[in-house]
């Protein structure tokens, strides 16, 4: 059955690709909208099976397929008023929805894969569709990001390769290798701690590059600092829980070995580490993408911190990367109208977007509480569900270290909120009647943040617990 | 006689510190794909048919014929320089690979699992190491993607050295890694080409604070 | 005893044959095979001159490097037979004798207080110093590989068994011809016809040398090839064969290696002065990957 979905998005790629016309565009976009919502159905009624060897609809993906969903919806939406203003008949947008439909087909299929070997050709096929689409604005420095970010994740992820052979040195019996994570739990434990620890920082290392946390961090946020707005939503969102899953899952293979307590010093020196880098890199930033590109690396900071910690930390780890997609995506779909209401990308241009904008700055606001934390913002819950899990872990000194830099990333973040927001408003500055649907989206992006935590449906509950229960 | 091919991949690292030339490390690319052949070839217990070609492919007819022939199309289609000065002198960089093969070989030697060939292993693990340090001392694009290739073929090699039976998904793999990377990097010679007079990197830092 | 008289009459023809090989390729007219063993009868009856700000260093270094290298020649084996000298370790003396040879030359050609010579000495001094790991290396890789440590014995038992050992012997064959253009500062490293004093590296050293001195150094430089020559002709012939054959086989070894010498000359250019060092460390390189194929044929390393 998911064969014949990623065959089904095959064919309406190439169809707009080859097409090139707009009406077909518009059709069999819809098409392929509704095709991602019956997949992630159909996984939701047959969670826990094996799908064709290869994919299995484990609650995780299930959970994750559900996000990847709505917010391609939106994507679709916003990319759609994105494109506008670019003739249709120049060959870059068809392009542009043929790629995005093959990077959302190969999220999809990075979410459900049952077999290291899938999850990693299923990352490797994301950077390449990403990069096709990073490179769409044809600004001066988008062939120097999307290059770069090609390349270091090219290699980043060849270095997972070298570290997900290594592992397979366990699943080989007589040669014969099984690369599924069933059976690479059962045979961990047979492998020496030395190739196993080697084969773990590899993986871990090779998609920190998809994950944007420390070290292979500095491409994915130059490649956000210039990626179309809409794109820039799916790459801050689904494509860093792609990431997560790809970590997420080798942490369950080698989370019942003796190596345990080593990976979660690792991961706490790469989540202390990028919300460090972040706290000093967020001084000197100029352009608005980059500072939510690098409040996304905080984040993710975050949940590494959450996931090395354990217990309740666990929990909190996947509700947080729910949360934070949606948070991160009604953000960025709002930039989209503040460059285009200032024509820059300069934080020193924005002012005064209140008296501009009201319903988009009342959108700006909300979404600054929701990114930064501050109840009743769902990010709230999660983090707070963090902190408590590293004090009851006895990780006092990371918890006030965290705390610290956190802090110092919220002085930032409000500095460039309020400055946006308030003050005067510069010259020539045309006044636009405001798209409510546009904004009606947004903030119901971040509603649901405010609902999940404080209602939670019973399904999604169950979800997440599912999904660790492995790891109890 | 599979030690005889790892021999002469390790000779033909020392070769890639050695030149200067754009073609001469195409020429290199070209060697250690038949190298790669020859290594796989005589080291699998038994060959299916279908395996063996597909063996073949990826290693004679990608390695060797198809990516050196895109990469000097590329060349001579965007006119890039004759000579890539590494930024490290040539007589450190050859000691370097030097220090990096003895050390190598020494570390496949204290290895004593029985489920890894470690007679791949050596010239896999020295081939990622040397891949990553001439990224490292190459400045220009055309440089960063040979040694790319490099990493490839010994990750290539590693595939080997972990299973005597190579499954198909992980060439399959690794041929979809290599093929991605040739290919965009066509695209982008291009573009990167018009759009900067020149295939430095150290032109692309624009996007620093 | 043999083998001292067949390097001394394959060191009389030696340079004349790489002559007329290099001559034959560029189509020009050949001079006799003979013509080098006339150059050195006519030095031999000239005086020598010696310049006014040279010392006794100036006037025993031909004599020391000329008896260095003949001390040297002693000490080939040929075909399973001990040289005239040999004993434990001798290879090691043996590389430090052609060393003094080498010393005493610098330190005369900077005794001549001229500027190009002393020039000439700083690069033949780095070549050599480079080209020595490759020599000792190899050697010492051939030494483990029979597991002896004298000439004599290391070619004695040298048997070629399994094609790893087939690569080692080329390799080593290979790393040898170029020590040996290194050694006798032939190309790419040097080019012997050049008279331009900015680009030699071994003729501008001897510029000032005349007469008899002159003499005995263009026979060191033929007896140096032709030892050599020797030690390549060992890695070929097994001692097995009968007297005979080994001498044919020796003789044949010695022209190829002529004729080799000759087209390698013909067909290279000189490298840039700055490439010499790169290009002589990458022998070093060769002689340490045909090392680590030593190691691995002995199971010094296991590899499985």
């Amino acid at each position: 059955m998911y064969i014949l979905f990623i065959i089904l998005s095959i064919v309406i790629s190439l169809s707009i690709f080859l097409f090139k016309k707009k009406n077909v565009t518009t059709i069999l976009s819809i098409v392929f909208l509704a095709s991602l919502v019956i997949i992630s159905s159909y996984a939701y009624l047959n969670i826990n099976k094996t799908d064709n060897i290869f994919f299995k609809y484990d609650s995780l993906g299930v959970l994750l397929s559900f996000v990847l969903t709505i917010l391609s919806i939106a994507t679709f939406y916003f990319s759609r008023n994105y494109l506008k203003k670019i003739d249709y008949h120049s060959r870059n947008v068809p392009v542009y929805y043929a790629a995005l439909i093959m990077l959302i087909t190969a999220l999809m299929t990075a979410y459900f894969s049952n077999n290291i070997a899938v999850l990693w050709v299923s990352i490797e096929a994301t950077s390449l569709f990403v990069t096709i689409l990073i490179f769409f604005e044809r600004s001066k420095v988008a062939p120097e990001a999307s290059w770069k970010y090609l390349f270091v994740s090219s290699i980043g992820i060849a270095l997972a390769f070298i570290g997900i052979l290594l592992l397979s040195i366990a699943g080989s019996n007589d040669g014969v290798t099984d690369l599924s994570f069933d059976t690479l739990r059962n045979v961990v434990g047979n492998i020496d701690t030395l190739w196993l620890k080697i084969s773990v920082l590899l993986i871990i290392t090779g998609f920190s590059v998809k994950l944007s946390v420390f070290p292979l961090y500095t491409v994915a946020v130059d490649a956000k600092t210039i990626a179309p707005s809409p794109i820039n939503a799916l790459m801050s969102t689904v494509l860093v829980n792609a990431g997560f899953v790809a970590i997420f899952r080798t942490f369950t293979v080698i989370a019942h070995t003796e190596i345990i307590a080593w990976t979660q010093n690792v991961l706490f020196v790469v989540g202390l580490s990028s919300i460090f880098i972040v706290s000093i890199q967020l001084f000197r930033v100029k352009r608005l993408k980059r500072t939510f590109a690098f409040s996304t690396m905080e984040h993710m900071g975050i949940v590494a911190l959450g996931l090395a910690v354990g217990g309740i930390g666990y929990y909190a780890v996947i509700l947080h990367i729910v949360l934070h997609s949606f948070v991160k995506a009604g953000l960025f779909y709002q930039i989209n109208r503040i460059h285009t209401t200032f024509k820059s990308k300069w934080i020193d241009d924005f002012s005064g977007y209140f008296k501009i904008n009201p319903l988009g700055g009342i959108t700006m606001l909300v979404g600054f509480i929701s990114v930064t934390a501050i109840p009743p913002s769902g990010l709230f819950v999660s983090e707070f569900l963090i902190f408590k899990a590293l004090f009851l872990g006895h990780r006092y000194l990371i918890a006030i270290v965290a705390f610290i830099l956190l802090t110092v990333i919220i002085y930032i973040l409000g500095k460039i909120f309020l400055g946006i927001l308030y003050g005067n408003v510069p010259d020539k500055i045309e006044t636009y009647k405001p798209n409510y649907l546009e904004h009606f989206l947004q903030l119901s992006f971040f509603g649901l943040v405010i609902y999940l935590v404080i209602n939670p449906p019973a399904f999604f509950v169950d979800l997440i617990n599912n999904a660790i229960s492995i790891l109890n | 006689m599979t030690y005889l091919f790892i021999i002469i991949y390790a000779i033909s690292l020392i070769y890639f510190a050695f030149e200067e030339r754009a073609k001469k490390f195409v020429w290199l690319l070209v060697i250690q794909g038949l190298i790669l052949f020859g290594m796989a070839f005589f080291s699998l217990k038994e060959i299916e048919f279908f395996d063996f070609i597909f063996i073949l492919t990826e290693t004679v007819v990608v390695k060797s014929i198809v990516v050196p022939w895109f990469l000097n199309r590329v060349r001579r289609h965007n006119g890039l320089k004759r000579v890539y000065e590494p930024s490290m002198p040539i007589f450190y960089s050859v000691i370097i690979v030097m220090l990096g093969l003895i050390i190598s070989f020494v570390l496949s030697n204290t290895i004593l699992d029985n489920k890894l060939h470690t007679q791949f292993f050596t010239v896999a693990f020295a081939s990622i190491i040397y891949g990553l340090y001439f990224i490292i001392i190459h400045k220009n694009i055309f440089s960063h993607v040979v040694g790319y290739l490099i990493i490839e073929n010994g990750i290539f090699m590693l595939s080997l050295a972990v299973g005597s039976t190579i499954p198909l998904l992980i060439n399959l793999a690794v041929l979809l890694d290599v093929v991605m990377g040739i290919l965009v990097l066509g695209i982008f010679m291009n573009r990167v080409g018009d759009t900067f007079q020149t295939d430095e990197v150290n032109q692309l830092t624009e996007l620093k604070d | 005893m043999i083998s001292l008289l067949l390097i001394l009459v394959s060191a009389l023809f030696f340079v004349g044959i790489i002559t007329k090989i290099k001559a034959k390729i560029a189509a020009r007219k050949m001079p006799s095979i003979l013509q080098p063993i006339y150059d050195v009868i006519r030095l031999f009856k000239k005086g020598a001159i010696y310049s006014s700000t040279t010392s006794l260093i100036f006037k025993i270094a031909p004599i020391v490097y000329f008896s260095s290298v003949l001390l040297a020649v002693f000490f080939i084996p040929f075909g399973g037979e001990a040289g005239l000298l040999s004993f434990h370790g001798d290879f090691v003396f043996f590389a430090y004798l052609l060393a003094i040879g080498k010393f005493m030359m610098i330190i005369a050609a900077m005794d001549t207080g001229s500027g190009f010579e002393g020039m000439g000495a700083n690069r033949e001094a780095l070549y050599s110093m480079l080209v020595e790991p490759a020599f000792f290396i190899l050697t010492a890789s051939v030494a483990l590989f029979t597991n002896n440590i004298s000439f004599h014995e290391l070619f004695a038992h040298f048997h070629i068994g399994s094609n790893l050992s087939y690569a080692i012997s080329i390799a080593s064959i290979y790393v040898l011809v170029y020590i040996a253009m290194v050694e006798n500062s032939r190309m790419p490293v040097d080019d012997p016809k050049t008279h331009l004093e900015l680009t030699m590296v071994h003729e501008v050293m001897v510029l000032d040398n005349s007469g008899f001195d002159l003499a005995l150094i263009h026979i060191a430089t033929w007896l140096k090839f032709a030892i050599y020559g020797s030690l390549i002709s060992d890695f070929i012939i097994k001692s097995t064969w009968n007297l005979y054959e080994q001498i044919a086989v020796y003789l044949g070894v010695q022209i190829a290696f002529a004729c080799l010498v000759g087209i390698l000359e013909a067909f290279n250019a000189r490298n840039k002065m700055n490439k010499n060092p790169q290009w002589i460390i990458v022998l070093s390189a060769l002689a340490v990957v045909v090392f680590l194929t030593t190691l691995i044929i002995t199971q010094k390393i296991i590899l499985n």
